[in-house]
């Protein structure tokens, strides 16, 4: 008979108590682990506010709180096209919220002769000409059952649907595009950007050109990834701290959860435990054997919990409203940390109980029964 | 107390005998003095539970067998705690259940038991790792009189066929009887020891 068996065997015999603390321990980790798939589902979604090729370059305000109240003044583009190093630049002007019956879509304001714009691929009509005119991404239009020739409502601004573009990058395709100064109006923000996309020459490299920006044109944040895409973004920040936060409600609430359990359990079993020490095992052995039992049952309820936050995900986003917005990834590192916490919930739980169980007094346990 | 001696410890509930035992299988520590087996003071020892696991089997009044395992894994605890590799564990446990006549009971629970079968399970469990003391606090208290001559049949048995020094707190006057002598406790104080010979009951053993 080993200890685990052994573990496995006292656990067996008290399976409302393991089921109970399990799922204790459960609830917080399937929280944990949607809020982690939110997150990571997050991180791409601001990665895609802008499409970035190889050789470009993402500038937001560097204190922005968000990507789309960072604010650049658009004789930025102007400056920046005069550098040797740079081949293009492009202002774009992002406003959320502002088509009432998609809530989650954003609109990009862009000139329509810029790179980033050329991109589109047309299903059908074309790139906008006047103020007055946008371009809607294939998704949205399906959503709102959009054609060419129809309004669309942006910002209190009826304005005619002239094109149907496809480009590939989800944000933008469940989005819209509008000339750059009808999105500068609307937001109120005339001469101003929210975003500058470079084009590098040829030849110039990513770091030398994140080297020359920090010296040359300080104040700015540079995005070359996704990652990157998430530290400015607030929304993103948000959930990874609110996430910091319930990972440690968790681990304190589950810890105690399973602290009092395991503590029940020791006290019930006193006469157990003070055997055990009666029978040669020492108080390290004894002090295992409990360990053992709370990690058992808190590995149990971190199983089940990852199979309920995997679920959990999906239906939060869809809660929330921002199921079009921010797609759950539940990626093995999320899977790997959901269940490092509830290792660490089982120790932490355990802890007490253990130190407990392997100083019980044989002696006067036997004695009182 | 010389080994391979079955001694009864007798005295009135409170006298101190369950204290001694505990004592003597370094369960507790004396607040003075100081208890010597081998010449080993066995109040001081740092690593008591070795100790126990190497030198000591107990049997107590209870059973004390853990419910939620099987009659062999109650055996096995003390083999389990000296890191005895699971053939071998086996091995003994099969060996031991078979000398006190339960070997086909090795998978029943202890709540599928009788009384004195689970006190015969918590003797094997005692001998398990072959210690040179046996102390066994009133092991027939609660059992009938079958059962109780099946579990004094066991102990001096061991003693008889190992050597194994066995020390029984009893309140029952004929198991001090079948001692080979018998130690009177007074409120925590031996009375005059009898010679060893006095109370030997030739072919008493099993």
């Amino acid at each position: 008979m080993t200890a685990l068996s052994q573990t496995l065997s006292s656990l067996r015999h008290r399976p409302g108590r393991v089921f109970l603390t399990a799922l204790g321990a459960a609830l917080g980790i399937a929280t944990i682990v949607a809020l982690l798939a939110v997150s990571a589902g997050a991180t791409q979604t601001a990665g895609n506010f802008v499409h970035l090729g190889p050789g470009e370059l993402g500038l937001f305000q560097s204190d922005a709180s968000d990507p789309t109240t960072s604010v650049l003044p658009t004789s930025l583009m102007d400056r920046l096209r005069r550098q040797p190093w740079v081949s293009d630049a492009m202002g774009l002007q992002l406003l959320v919220s502002a088509v009432p019956r998609a809530a989650s879509a954003i609109v990009f304001g862009a000139a329509a002769d810029g790179f980033e714009t050329r991109r589109m691929v047309f299903s059908a009509g074309h790139v906008y000409g006047s103020g007055n005119e946008v371009v809607v991404g294939d998704v949205l239009a399906g959503q709102l059952h959009l054609h060419v020739g129809d309004e669309l409502t942006v910002s209190h601004r009826r304005m005619a649907v002239v094109g149907i573009y496809h480009i590939g990058i989800s944000e933008q395709d469940e989005g819209a595009f509008i000339p750059l100064s009808t999105a500068q109006a609307i937001s109120g923000h005339p001469g101003e950007v929210t975003t500058i996309v470079l084009k590098l020459s040829p030849g110039m490299r990513i770091p030398a050109a994140k080297r020359l920006i920090a010296k040359r044109f300080p104040g700015l944040m540079v995005i070359t990834d996704p990652d990157e895409a998430l530290r400015a973004g607030a929304n993103g920040q948000l959930i990874e701290n609110v996430t910091l936060v319930i990972v440690v409600l968790a681990l304190l609430i589950g810890g105690i959860g399973v602290m009092n359990t395991m503590l029940l359990s020791v006290i019930e079993r006193r006469t157990e435990f003070a055997l055990l020490s009666a029978v040669g095992w020492s108080g390290p052995q004894v002090a295992g054997l409990v360990l053992a039992e709370g990690l058992v049952v808190s590995v149990l309820g971190a199983a089940a919990g990852i199979v309920l936050g995997a679920i959990g995900a999906g239906l939060l986003v869809h809660a929330l409203g921002a199921a079009a917005f921010v797609s759950p990834d539940v990626t093995a590192w999320v899977l790997g940390r959901a269940l490092l916490i509830g290792v660490l919930i089982g120790i932490l739980g355990g802890l007490y109980p253990a130190w407990r169980a392997a100083r019980l007094s044989p002696a006067r346990v036997l004695a009182q029964t | 107390m010389a080994p391979g001696e079955l001694v009864a410890l007798t005295g009135a509930s409170g006298s101190g005998k369950t204290t001694l035992l505990q004592l003597i299988g370094s369960l507790d520590r004396p607040t003075s003095g100081r208890v010597l087996v081998d010449d080993v003071d066995v109040g001081a020892l740092r690593r008591p539970a070795v100790y126990r696991r190497q030198t000591v089997g107990f049997v107590f009044q209870l059973h004390y067998l853990l419910p939620a395992l099987s009659v062999r894994q109650n055996v096995e605890l003390p083999l389990a705690a000296a890191h005895m590799p699971r053939r071998e564990r086996a091995e003994r446990s099969n060996e031991l259940l078979e000398a006190v006549g339960l070997a086909d009971r090795a998978d029943s629970l202890p709540s599928e038991l009788s009384g004195g079968e689970r006190q015969r399970v918590a003797v094997a469990r005692a001998l398990a790792n072959h210690p040179p003391l046996v102390l066994a606090d009133e092991p027939t208290g609660s059992l009938d009189s079958v059962a109780s001559r099946q579990v004094w049949r066991l102990l001096s048995g061991v003693r008889d066929r190992h050597g194994t020094t066995v020390i029984v707190a009893t309140h029952d006057p004929t198991v001090a009887e079948h001692a080979d002598r018998s130690l009177h406790l007074v409120d925590g104080r031996l009375m005059t020891p009898e010679p060893p010979e006095r109370h030997r009951v030739p072919g008493f053993a099993a």
